[in-house]
């Protein structure tokens, strides 16, 4: 079954077009990579994925409804490239909210919270307030409330960005987990060498077009790396 | 709606209510709140008696109910502007810093997201606005022994101005800056008092100023009518059309907003 699909999607911001007639699918339990240089489009799909814009022609599907419905984002999370989250709250505070959010409750809420606690490393900081914390350790908040409840969907842009390398290798194990899990996900980012770790899949954006897109091992050529790949698609 | 959509609803506003009270405007709320309410002690504090002025013999009563009315209708416009400053940018807010799309890639509908921002900033201005005229009520009450039902019902059409005020304000937030928005509100709320304020004293207005006394919110009329028992001699409009007025307002701010909002793109 597919869970994200795109289907010649047209999208323009004005007179600037950002995706040009686009098709993208990922199916349940497959994880892609989504890559492209800056201004490609790749925030673009991940905001048509969620709902927050609308394409001006074509489709998208979220768990197989219109994401503009509340009900296609049940077993979702997003991690956003920006992670903005009220300063006042607490570490737990966001996960309190974000459980709620997710459906969880009572004692299933408890146990979620004090499970992505302990395996983001933020089991002694919960009572912290977010505004207070680094850039890594935000982020790994950021991966917290994306992991509460065992979601299906996990929608990450640019994940690793701000994490030390500690914090890069525990990303890629959290990925990889929910992946163990079957969960289907779909990453945008720069960091070529992870998602060919993580993904099973990549799709490389370049001018509002999906200039490539498959198996990452047929994706890169012999002696190549994903690098390689990406420099040798973008430029033709 | 769901058990499900009651929590998510009840979380999102209660989120909301947490972050609109750490406003740096609450503060100023409440010592203009303790303030006011000093003041309406002030003015309710004169002893029952009779005036003669001009020859005429004037009870203390009369000219404590007019006091009263005067007091209360400003507390309801008080209440009516800090529910449109509040509602100006307390959805704009989250927005323009990126932590509503975290939440609104959750399954959350734009709606309850809407809504449970508006209450978050509503149950400030109507709860100051609610202390504010219970305490006129009950001085008047105590004092005067003024009819404490006409007051229950101006402060419900109050809160319904209120609710309408910040709806209109939420809405315009989406697409102009806060501190327009403010404006707006303000001016609003002034041009509205003043017509209404002309139109109950009698004034024949014509033009823009006949047609938004006439269609407008009636911010004031509509306390004002509920006031009446209160207030002797007023010219005062018809109950069905300000109360069905008032209630068109309310429903038409709450569907601009959650239809402007539904529209709207994020890019957060």
């Amino acid at each position: 079954m597919t869970v994200l699909e795109l289907s010649s999607v047209t999208k323009h911001y004005g007179g600037r077009m950002a995706l040009d007639g686009i098709d993208l699918s990922v199916p349940r339990g497959s994880a892609l990579g989504l890559l492209g240089p800056n201004g490609a489009g790749k925030t673009t799909v991940l905001r048509l994925l969620l709902g927050f814009i609308r394409p001006n022609a074509g489709r998208v599907l979220l768990r197989g409804k219109a994401p503009t419905q509340a009900a296609a984002r049940v077993g979702v999370a997003y991690l956003p490239e920006r992670l903005a989250l009220p300063p006042r709250m607490t570490v737990r505070g966001v996960l309190r909210l974000h459980a709620a959010l997710a459906g969880l409750a009572g004692a299933e809420r408890d146990r979620s919270i004090a499970a992505v606690l302990e395996q983001t490393g933020l089991a002694q900081r919960e009572r912290e307030r977010v505004g207070g914390l680094s850039r890594g350790l935000l982020q790994r908040v950021g991966f917290a409330q994306a992991l509460l409840g065992s979601p299906e969907v996990l929608l990450l842009d640019e994940p690793i960005s701000g994490l030390d390398p500690i914090g890069v290798r525990d990303a890629r194990d959290w990925i990889l987990g929910a992946r163990e899990r079957g969960c289907t996900v779909l990453v945008s980012s720069h960091l070529l060498s992870e998602v060919e770790r993580t993904c099973d899949r990549v799709a490389i954006l370049h001018e509002g077009r999906i200039a490539a897109s498959g198996p990452v091992d047929e994706l890169v050529g012999p002696g190549e790396d994903l690098e390689d790949a990406f420099v040798r698609v973008v430029r033709g | 709606m769901t058990d499900g959509a009651l929590r998510t609803f009840g979380a999102l506003a209660g989120e909301a209510l947490h972050d609109a009270v750490r406003r740096r405007i609450v503060p100023l709320i409440a010592a203009v709140s303790l303030l006011s309410l000093l003041a309406v002690d002030s003015c309710t504090s004169c002893g029952v008696a009779s005036l003669t002025t001009h020859g005429n013999a004037v009870e203390v009563l009369d000219i404590a109910s007019w006091t009263g009315a005067v007091i209360f209708l400003v507390l309801a416009l008080w209440m009516g502007i800090l529910a449109g400053l509040l509602g100006s940018d307390h959805l704009a807010e989250p927005l323009a810093d990126g932590s509503a799309a975290l939440v609104l890639a959750r399954p959350v509908s734009r709606h309850s997201f809407a809504l449970a921002r508006l209450t978050g900033a509503l149950l400030i201005a109507l709860g100051a606005g609610t202390v504010l005229l219970a305490v006129t009520a009950g001085l008047l009450h105590a004092r005067y022994a003024v009819a404490l039902a006409p007051a229950s019902w101006a402060a419900t059409a109050a809160g319904v101005g209120a609710v309408t005020l910040g709806a209109l304000a939420a809405a315009g937030s989406l697409a102009l800056p806060r501190i327009a928005v403010a404006l707006l509100v303000l001016m609003a709320v002034a041009g509205i008092a003043l017509v209404n304020t002309l139109s109950l004293a009698g004034a024949e207005l014509g033009g823009i100023f006949a047609a938004l006394d006439r269609f407008g919110p009636p911010l004031l009329t509509a306390p004002a009518l509920a006031l009446s028992p209160w207030l002797e001699g007023v010219k005062l409009p018809g109950v069905a059309d300000v109360m069905l007025r008032l209630l068109l307002w309310l429903g038409g701010s709450l569907a601009l907003l959650l239809g402007a909002f539904s529209r709207m793109e994020i890019h957060s």
